[in-house]
């Protein structure tokens, strides 16, 4: 491959040339790996705490004082959805939590203990104590415990909507990191909040789901709305409950795009002037080798050549670069985890190739022009 | 006519720059396989236009041109540059060697661009040539590092290395001393009788100019003369056996 030799050789005649061009490739090149994987990693890990430990989609009755039944014909419907990842059926009651003169409002979750695993990662999150099992257990953020100055084996006493008290037992302590849920919510068996609401074996307050894609929530809650098994249910779908949150993190992916395009099109204004610029410096030589005979295809690809190795080592120095960046910002004190994305380091390094290629077509199209005689003519 | 390497009828040329100028108007001539001819004539009055014109680097306004037997009026192109490869080698007024490239690389260039592979083959025959011309121990050296005679004949070598039917030399010795201009008409001679190359040799050198089988005399863009040299080639026969 003639133009390939004839390439390298340019570059290697002007290597600080091509080593600028190669350092600003990178540069762009890890920018690009660095900005876009740290906004997806903060996005992520919002994302994360915001539905990680929640529902996606909540069933309800449209009579909102109304219980929602679990219906045989409901629970295949939910089951056979492959969409669906997670179900709990629930039943939450408010409850005044007394104690001395102290009182507090808390919401007691029932559930079954494998359900509230399930959904708030009870085992991970459990830092003191068990789970509950009998109708009596209760557990408890740690924060709240701490408050109220309440150790697991202590008893837990609450004041039913009806003015009614009940005495729980204290048999764990939790934190699953986020302060709502902490400071006022109680989880227990399904037992309790049964027998104080007075509903049947069958009947929740909500029926929680998750999905595999928490992004597919209007659309599954569209489909449920047209089955026969679903009639008599209202949904709460977790994109319209965050949309504010949404619309933050769209804002936030936009101007990640944008400053991604921008430090692409500077790259490629960098190289294809650079590469302009080498061009008309090898306007001579270039005519030499078309007067003894070299194809006009031949010594545009010369340029093209030239562009694509530039582009690879740019992209690979770059590559090296963010994973780097990525490596030290890691080691500050950040509150999200980075996370990279395989197909996005891997589409930025085609897109920098890419792009380093694409510059070349200018200086390529000069190159194929150019006349031998003008060459020999000139001397 | 029909072995003619060359057949040149009517070859006119008109550049055309702020008001049309002349170079060449209506030049037939043709030559044989293996002749060795020479083209003398003043300053601008149209030698370069003409090797140019034959070496299809430049097309001419009117005339025709047979190389080969074939009318280059109907090639592309890439049929032009394929003819400049292999048909043809040029030995330019300036040596224009590439900077970037060693010697041999220079002098394989043209087998390169013909599409064969750099190896040990080519290299040994781009040696031969390079021994021949007495440049075998510059041959690793970077183009621009050797002298300006030693340029002249690298140009040489690289024009010879595709063994051309027809070699176009535009002032060769032009910028060479006396010793390397008797030098370089030797080589010249030497592969004329041995490989039965033909040359047209523009030349401002009497001496070399008398030397060649013929000479053509332009004068302001016309073939003014176009002689026969008398017993030149014996005298060269005898001086290349002793
Ligand atoms: N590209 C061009 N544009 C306009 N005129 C040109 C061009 N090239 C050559 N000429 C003119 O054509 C004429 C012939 O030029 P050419 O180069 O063939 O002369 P030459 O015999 O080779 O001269 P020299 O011995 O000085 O090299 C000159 O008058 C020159 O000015
Ligand atoms: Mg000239």
């Amino acid at each position: 491959m003639l133009s390939l030799r004839i390439a390298t050789r340019f570059l290697r005649t002007g290597r600080g040339q091509s080593l600028l061009i190669i350092a600003g490739i990178a540069v762009g090149i890890a920018v690009q790996i660095f900005v876009g994987t740290l906004i997806m990693s903060l996005q992520a890990t919002l994302l994360e705490t915001t539905i990680g430990n929640a529902s996606h989609v909540t069933l309800q009755n449209v009579d909102e004082k109304k219980p929602i039944r679990y219906s045989p014909a409901l629970q295949r419907g939910l089951a056979s959805d492959r969409r669906v990842r997670l179900i709990v059926p629930d039943r939450v009651l408010s409850v005044i939590f007394s104690k001395g003169t102290d009182s507090a409002p808390i919401s007691v979750v029932g559930a079954l203990p494998r359900d509230i695993n399930a959904i708030y990662k009870m085992e991970k999150h459990l830092v003191a104590g068990r789970m509950v099992s009998d109708p009596q257990d209760v557990i408890l953020g740690k924060s709240f415990a701490t408050k109220y100055r309440l150790s697991v084996g202590d008893p837990v006493l609450v004041v039913l909507p009806g003015g009614s008290q009940q005495k729980l037992k204290l048999v764990g302590l939790f934190d699953v990191g986020t302060s709502a849920v902490n400071d006022r919510i109680g989880f227990t068996t399904p037992v309790f909040p049964r027998q104080a609401l007075g509903l049947g074996p069958d009947e929740y307050t909500d029926i929680q789901t998750q999905l595999t894609d928490p992004f597919a929530s209007t659309r599954v809650i569209a489909d449920w709305a047209t089955l026969e098994a679903f009639s008599g249910v209202k949904y709460k779908d977790w994109q319209v409950e965050s949309s504010q949150l949404l619309v933050g993190l769209q804002g936030q992916s936009s101007s990640s795009y944008m400053i991604q395009v921008f430090v692409l099109v500077a790259v490629a204004l960098g190289i294809a002037s650079t590469l302009a610029i080498s061009a008309v410096q090898k306007t001579r030589q270039i005519g030499i080798l078309k007067a003894m005979g070299m194809t006009d295809a031949t010594a545009g690809a010369v340029f093209l050549w030239e562009a694509g190795i530039l582009g690879v080592f740019g992209t690979g120095l770059g590559f090296v670069f963010g994973l780097g960046l990525l490596r030290l910002f890691a080691l500050g004190p950040i509150t999200f985890t980075i996370v990279l994305d395989p197909a996005f380091v891997g589409g930025s390094c085609a897109i920098g190739i890419v792009v380093s290629l694409l510059s070349a077509i200018i200086p390529s199209r000069q190159t194929s022009r150019i006349d031998p005689i003008e060459v020999i003519q000139g001397g | 006519m029909a072995d003619d390497l060359l057949v040149a009828e009517g070859l006119s040329k008109v550049y055309f720059d702020v008001i049309p100028t002349p170079a060449l108007t209506d030049v037939s001539f043709s030559l044989a396989s293996g002749e060795f001819a020479s083209v003398i004539g003043r300053s601008g009055s149209g030698k370069s236009t003409l090797l140019n014109l034959v070496g299809l680097l430049d097309t001419p306004t009117s005339g025709s041109l047979h190389l080969n037997g074939r009318d280059t009026a109907g090639l592309d192109r890439v049929a032009r540059a394929r003819m400049r490869n292999t048909f043809v080698g040029f030995v330019f007024q300036f040596h224009h060697l590439l900077p970037e490239f060693s010697v041999i690389e220079n002098v394989c260039m043209p087998a390169l661009i013909r599409g064969e592979a750099w190896n040990a083959e080519l290299r040994q025959r781009a040696r031969v040539t390079l021994d021949m011309l007495d440049l075998g121990e510059v041959a690793e050296k970077n183009a621009n590092e050797t002298s300006g005679g030693q340029r002249q004949r690298v140009a040489i070598a690289r024009a010879l290395m595709n063994r051309p039917q027809l070699v176009l030399a535009d002032e060769p010795t032009g910028n060479l001393d006396t010793e390397n201009s008797a030098l370089v008409y030797e080589l010249f001679r030497k592969v004329n009788l041995e490989w039965g190359t033909a040359f047209l040799i523009v030349t401002h050198d009497p001496t070399i100019a008398q030397q060649a089988d013929r000479i053509l005399e332009i004068s302001d863009g016309r073939l003014q003369r176009d002689v026969a040299v008398p017993g030149v080639s014996a005298a060269a026969d005898e001086q290349a056996r002793s």
